[in-house]
């Protein structure tokens, strides 16, 4: 057989080259020719195809199979099954990073579906070694046209016509670059290319070079054609030898071809082109700066005008585009400026290459049009973050360029949109971060690496980068001071208006947008001394420990645990938070989420070992107490028994103090026993740790409810000289449909209060629930154990947004709980005044809102009833302060809740504190202990005006621990749950304890990130 | 390497030669014939009957067809077999080929238009 | 480029002479071309590995500058050096993990076992000494990369032994 049936494509990009490509390929030949295929397959090392995760990638045409990660390993076994047998081999597909789906052909990728590629037409699909192949696909057509069809003056005015700006950052308007340059009088003009593609992130312009280096030489061609030169220069770092050695093989074919030289294609236009390289200087990517390089000196920008266009390399005027612009030149002739101008907006037409980095699923190059959101490229085509992180930043631009937070994942990614969120397009590095980045020390990265690049000629960007680093060094080691960022911005806005070059004018940048974006992050390190992302070192002990909202150490008492002194572990955590055996069984631990040991295998089941320790206590442990008649004497109120006000009191008693706690309702425990069903959380738990607290002498009065009972101006004139606000967000939110007020609709809290509280909750038949918070998700379990025939739960979004805990999720699935996504309610129908159902709409995702998801929103499809005989409303909760605060001038938050310092819990009133659920609206027990505790701390400062917390003192590590010994091997284990049909009609608990066995190896399996090495 | 390109007429040439070679890495064509290759069509022969039917294709001068293999039809009594999708989607199915029937299916159906009825094999 | 590492190669180093010669016939070509210098230094730098003095000296000479000039050159640019790299390229990480496991312990002993600091080269051509940011090892931390060879759990007294075998390979060689 002599014709060749099948290409086999393998990606030799630079990226995929570094993961074993070549070696790929060069098995691949000799399997096929093993299995005497060498004349009916061909295989082809192309340039960049842009998934450079999932590298080395190939695809084979003619059916377009894409496969990834292969290894040499892997080729007999293609050859014989897919060449030979024609059956792709499966496991070596590429997957969608959401699940194990193989997605066989490269048209149906969502990395590929939606990019547009113009100046990546040829990467990837060509042999960039060999100019026919560049040839097949128009190659040099657009000179050919330019040169006998076209006068210099109407290839301008096709450039200009296309919309096309600058690609490499500042996105000035190519065709009017080219225009100046040809007016621009000297006796020799030079055409440039910049290559020097310095910043980190960002490698299109290495991609085009090694993966298509002749449309840049047919560009440059053309642009000297356009501008009146003969001689070109490309600029190319010296970090590229790849693209280097490719460029060097296309320019001397396109010699050979007569594509270069004197009188190219039989016309009177003459031009020929060198490469030069750079030697390390990030600077030497500003245009100045570039040509003096190639002139052969320091390369040290220099002040314009004069204009490159005008005064350039060797005083010459001189033309210079980066790799990008040029890329997309040769079509822009060949099929005109308005067919270019028809993709993107308004002010930004075209494409744009960027380069997709960091916490994202599929990293690699993409090519889109101008204008897609931030969230399509990061979700639709980047396939979303690993490990269901949440987004929190893109950092676009580099260097020079800043930050986009989630609130702003729906704007279009033009110049214009970039340039007002204080970032820029610069050269299209767009870095994605998740909670894991702290953007401080981002700021300090990208400032770290313009200190270590300027060149040091003018002095704010030589000496005020380095003041600023300075400032960012010591926020980071937490000894940041107030005024701090004042002086920042002060800074930044001096050398963005006097530095001598772009690289200087723009180097505060990062610093700048994020102190816009992120200021409260900045104000976490100077004020708390944390970091809440867990990145800078000297703020964080260990990630589990910074990651909890009550500070609790976590690798203590877990590795404590591991050595069975469980009342020392039990110690240690009520150091920090009194509820240890509650938070065992209802914390979100966010600790696990941080837990390092996930990047071996899986993160320790922390709230696991912390369960079994709590089911250890046998009598409960009094925490130390430090006496104080003083302060015993003096008259705090705590108002709310809530795990807020619950911990506010116990912190107060180790100080010494005698709080009063006024809870409204007959128990006390807030949400624990109001809102938490029994079956997660057993009553004597929480009773008996609140026992333990009223044995530290505090008074708790129930059946006092603010408002009605007592009020605050009443307690001061009882005498109390400070009063913590704990009271939550107890009123739910109303669905503000119609039929809302019929017989059968509940809401929610007041459904399971009723229940929790009173004992009394007849239900049955069909139970719907609407919302997808804890609170809907507890409804509807107590629901089905209290006798309802279904329930089903409505959310507007998709099942992976909702904001219940996913483990209780699928608990209530597998008890029989329906979970209905995408379907919001419209009307409540009701019949003889009754309940009886539902009527619903399907929603589809719309684009990004400002919490960073995808906005639901109705289908066209009618709407549908979903029947019911009793609804619970659970979608959200409220304070409603005007019943107490009324005429006291308390300031309130935007959303309603009380305005309260994180750091002490003080409020807008000096006596008044607050936290918790009250001030920041529905939110964690955990985090409402850490306010409680925060809060005490704030209440003796103000009493006393001196900090006693002595619990805060780190105590250094109680179990030795070998940092030579390997990891412990065993996997994460398991929780052990009652099973199912057991669960129906009870309320007895779900969740069961480790046996010590499983607890014992689980607390082993702790990395001992708090262990340091002796200093 | 060649020669330098004189004129833009050339280096037309040069490319519609170019692009035959690489006609493969396009979309696929209105016509695809699957040559089934499982161990049992590659015993009977199918590595034959796909280089005739390249070699037939390639005679006659058709352009617009996809030359595919693919894996066992699962009838292998009736090997080698290849199947046809026409460009209106529909699937013919032929079996116990040999050179003579390769060529007269490439004849008849994929130049003429017309099953070749005798090949087909009927389910 | 090649990364002039002459010294691998089989059989008997080029002596300064020879790879002066050398430099010197690359003098030929780019004499009295314009914006020469750079190339220039970058094919030298292959030659001999790093920039001597003897070959700046000889540059500056033919391509008619001062030697001053040259050498501002030479220092503007990261790209090159003027004291030979090293064979075997250790990167100790700090990135946070390392760091708080004490990285930065382990390249304090890096450094006194090689008597050099962050960025040099031993005297005897053998290691060069860098720090980098995450490999991605932080489960593992600290972790070191010599050559393309990641190291975990580095303690500051297995830093020697780390290093053994690479001395000992070069000994074997001299041998």
């Amino acid at each position: 057989m002599d014709k060749v049936r099948s290409h086999f494509l393998v990606c030799a990009g630079g990226g995929c080259v570094a993961s074993g490509a070549l070696e790929f390929a060069a098995a691949l030949r000799s399997a096929i020719d093993k299995q005497g295929l060498a004349e009916e397959i061909k295989v082809v090392e192309t340039g960049c195809l842009g998934p450079c995760a999932a590298g080395p990638v190939a695809v084979v045409y003619p059916d377009g199979t894409f496969y990834q990660k292969l290894k040499a390993a892997d080729a007999a076994e293609i050859v014989e099954q897919h060449l030979l047998k024609g059956r792709p081999v499966e496991r070596l597909l590429y997957k969608k990073p959401a699940g194990d789906e193989a997605v066989p052909a490269l048209g149906k990728l969502s990395f590929f579906k939606d990019q547009v590629k113009i100046v990546l037409r040829n990467c990837g699909l060509i042999d960039p070694t060999r100019i026919e192949e560049y040839l097949a696909r128009d190659g040099y057509l657009a000179l050919a046209k330019a040169l006998t069809e076209m006068t210099p003056e109407q290839v301008i005015e096709e450039v200009k016509k296309s919309g096309i700006r600058g690609r490499g950052g500042a996105g000035f308007p190519t065709g009017l670059k080219w225009a100046f340059a040809r007016k621009a009088q000297g006796p020799r003009k030079y055409v440039l290319c910049n290559a020097d593609e310095g910043d980190p992130g960002a490698f299109m312009d290495r991609s085009v070079l090694e993966g298509d280096p002749h449309s840049v030489i047919e560009a440059m061609a053309i642009a000297a054609y356009a501008v009146g030169a003969a001689q070109g220069f490309v600029y190319v770092r010296a970090e590229y030898p790849l693209a280097v050695k490719r460029l060097g093989i296309a320019i001397d074919q396109a010699r050979q071809r007569g594509l270069l030289g004197a009188k190219i294609l039989g016309t009177d236009f003459s031009f020929d082109l060198e490469i030069r390289m750079g030697s390390g200087a990030f600077v030497c990517g500003e245009e100045t700066a570039l040509m003096t390089s190639i002139e052969g000196n320091r390369g040290e920008p220099r002040p314009r005008p004069p204009f490159p266009a005008v005064k350039g390399l060797w005083g010459m005027p001189s033309l210079l585009n980066n790799v990008e612009t040029y890329a997309a030149i040769p079509m822009i002739i060949l099929k005109g400026g308005d067919w270019y101008a028809s993709y993107g907006t308004e002010k930004s037409k075209g494409t744009k290459v960027f380069a997709l980095a960091g916490a994202v699923n599929n990293t690699g190059l993409v090519e889109v049009p101008i204008g897609m959101s931030l969230g399509e490229i990061v979700y639709d085509v980047g396939g979303g973050i690993p490990g269901g992180k949440k987004f929190k930043a893109a950092q676009v631009g580099g260097p020079s360029g800043g930050c986009i937070p989630r609130e702003h994942l729906n704007v279009p990614m033009d110049y214009e949109t970039l340039q007002e969120l204080g970032a820029i397009m610069g050269s299209g590095g767009l870095i994605v971060m998740d909670e894991d980045a702290c953007m401080v020390d981002v700021a300090r990265f990208f400032l770290e690496f313009v200190q270590d690049e300027s060149c040091g000629k003018c002095v704010p960007c030589r000496i005020g980068t380095k003041r600023m680093l300075e400032i960012l060094e010591r926020i980071c080691r937490g000894e940041g001071v107030e005024g701090d960022v004042e002086r920042l911005v002060a800074l930044g806005n001096r050398i963005k208006d006097t530095a001598l070059c772009g690289l200087g004018q723009s180097a505060p940048n990062p610093v700048l947008s994020t102190i816009r974006h992120f200021r409260h992050e900045y104000d976490a390190h100077i004020r708390a001394k944390r970091c809440v992302a867990g990145v800078c070192p000297e703020l964080v002990r260990a990630p589990c420990q910074n990651a909890c909202p009550a500070g609790v150490d976590v690798p203590g008492y877990v590795s404590l645990t591991g050595e069975k002194r469980y009342a020392e572990a039990l110690r240690l955590h009520r150091e920090r938070n009194p509820l240890t055996a509650v938070c065992a069984r209802v914390c979100f631990h966010t600790c696990e989420d941080k837990c390092r040991r996930s990047t071996l295998d899986a993160p320790v089941s922390i709230r696991g070992v912390k369960r079994y320790l709590a089911d250890q206590e046998v009598t409960v442990q009094l925490p130390e107490v430090r006496d104080n008649p003083e302060n015993a004497a003096r008259k705090i109120a705590v108002i709310g028994a809530g795990p807020a006000g619950l911990s506010c009191a116990y912190f107060l008693a180790r100080l010494g103090y005698r709080p009063t706690v006024f809870e409204a309702e007959p128990k006390p425990g807030g949400m624990l026993v109001q809102a938490i069903p029994a079956y997660r959380l057993p009553r004597e738990i929480v009773e008996r740790e609140v026992r333990m607290i009223e044995r530290l002498g505090v008074d708790i009065q129930t059946g006092q409810r603010l408002g009605r009972d007592f009020t605050l101006p009443g307690l001061r004139q009882q005498g109390y000289e400070a009063v913590f606000l704990g009271v939550g967000a107890p009123k739910g939110a109303r669905l503000g449909i119609p039929g809302e007020q019929a017989e059968g609709v509940a809401e929610a809290l007041t459904f399971l209060k009723r229940y929790n509280l009173g004992g009394a909750g007849r239900v049955g038949g069909r139970v719907v629930v609407i919302g997808g918070g804890n609170a809907a998700i507890d409804a509807a379990r107590t629901a089905l154990r209290l006798g309802a025939d279904t329930v089903t739960v409505l959310y507007r979004r998709t099942r992976g947004e909702m904001p219940a805990y996913g483990e209780e999720i699928e608990e209530a699935e597998r008890e029989g709980v329906t979970i209905r996504e995408l379907v919001a309610p419209e009307e409540i129908l009701v019949r003889d005044g009754k309940v009886a159902g539902v009527r619903s709409r399907k929603m589809v995702l719309g684009p990004y809102d400002r919490s960073g998801r995808r906005r639901p929103q109705p289908a066209e499809e009618a709407p549908f009833v979903v029947e019911a005989d009793q609804v619970i409303a659970a979608i959200g909760q409220v304070l409603e302060p005007s019943e107490f605060v009324d005429g006291l001038g308390l300031k309130l938050t935007r959303q309603g809740y009380v305005e309260a310092d994180p750091l002490t819990g003080a409020t807008s009133i000096p006596w008044l504190f607050a936290g918790g659920d009250a001030a920041v609206g529905p939110s964690s027990v955990a985090e409402a202990v850490g306010a409680g505790e925060r809060a005490a701390v704030g209440i003796d400062r103000f009493l006393t005006g001196e900090m006693h917390a002595f619990w805060r003192a780190e105590a250094p590590a109680a179990v030795p621990f070998d940092p030579n010994a390997d990891p412990a091997p065993f996997p994460r284990a398991p929780m052990r749950m009652l099973p199912v049909e057991r669960r129906k009609g009870t309320f007895q608990e779900v969740e069961l304890t480790f046996t010590e066995g499983a607890a014992l190896q689980e607390a082993r399996r702790c990395l001992r990130c708090d262990y340091r090495e002796c200093k | 390497m060649g020669d330098k390109i004189q004129s833009v007429a050339e280096l037309k040439a040069l490319a519609a030669k170019a692009r035959e070679e690489l006609e493969i890495r396009g979309a696929p064509k209105a016509t695809v014939i699957n040559v089934h290759m499982g161990t049992c069509g590659i015993a009977a022969g199918a590595r034959d009957v796909l280089a005739c039917l390249a070699a037939e294709l390639e005679a006659a001068g058709v352009r617009d067809v996809t030359l595919r293999q693919s894996g066992c039809a699962g009838l292998c009594s009736q090997e080698p077999m290849l199947t046809l999708t026409d460009k209106n989607g529909t699937q013919f199915r032929y079996g116990k080929l040999d050179s003579a029937r390769v060529r007269e299916i490439v004849r008849e159906h994929v130049v003429g238009g017309t099953a070749v009825a005798n090949y087909l094999i009927r389910l | 480029m090649e990364s002039g590492c002459c010294s691998c190669e089989k059989g008997r180093e080029p002596t300064e002479q020879e790879l002066l010669a050398r430099l010197d016939e690359v003098l030929d070509d780019y004499a009295g071309k314009a914006g020469a210098l750079i190339p220039v230094l970058q094919i030298a730098q292959g030659l001999f590995g790093y920039l001597p003095e003897t070959a700046l000296k000889r540059i500056a000479e033919r391509l008619g500058k001062s030697y001053s000039e040259v050498a501002g050159v030479v220092g503007f640019y990261s790209f090159f050096t003027t004291v030979p790299r090293g064979r075997h390229l250790i990167r100790v990480c700090l990135g946070t993990a390392c760091y708080v496991r004490g990285g930065k312990q382990v390249l304090d002993t890096f450094k006194s076992e090689l008597k050099i600091d962050v960025g040099e080269t031993t005297p005897d051509r053998l290691f060069t000494l860098e720090v980098a940011r995450c490999f991605g090892a932080c489960g593992l931390a600290p972790a070191i990369m010599i050559d393309e060879d990641v190291h975990h759990r580095v303690k500051p007294v297995k830093v020697r032994e780390l290093l053994a075998p690479y001395r000992a390979d070069a000994k074997a060689e001299v041998a």
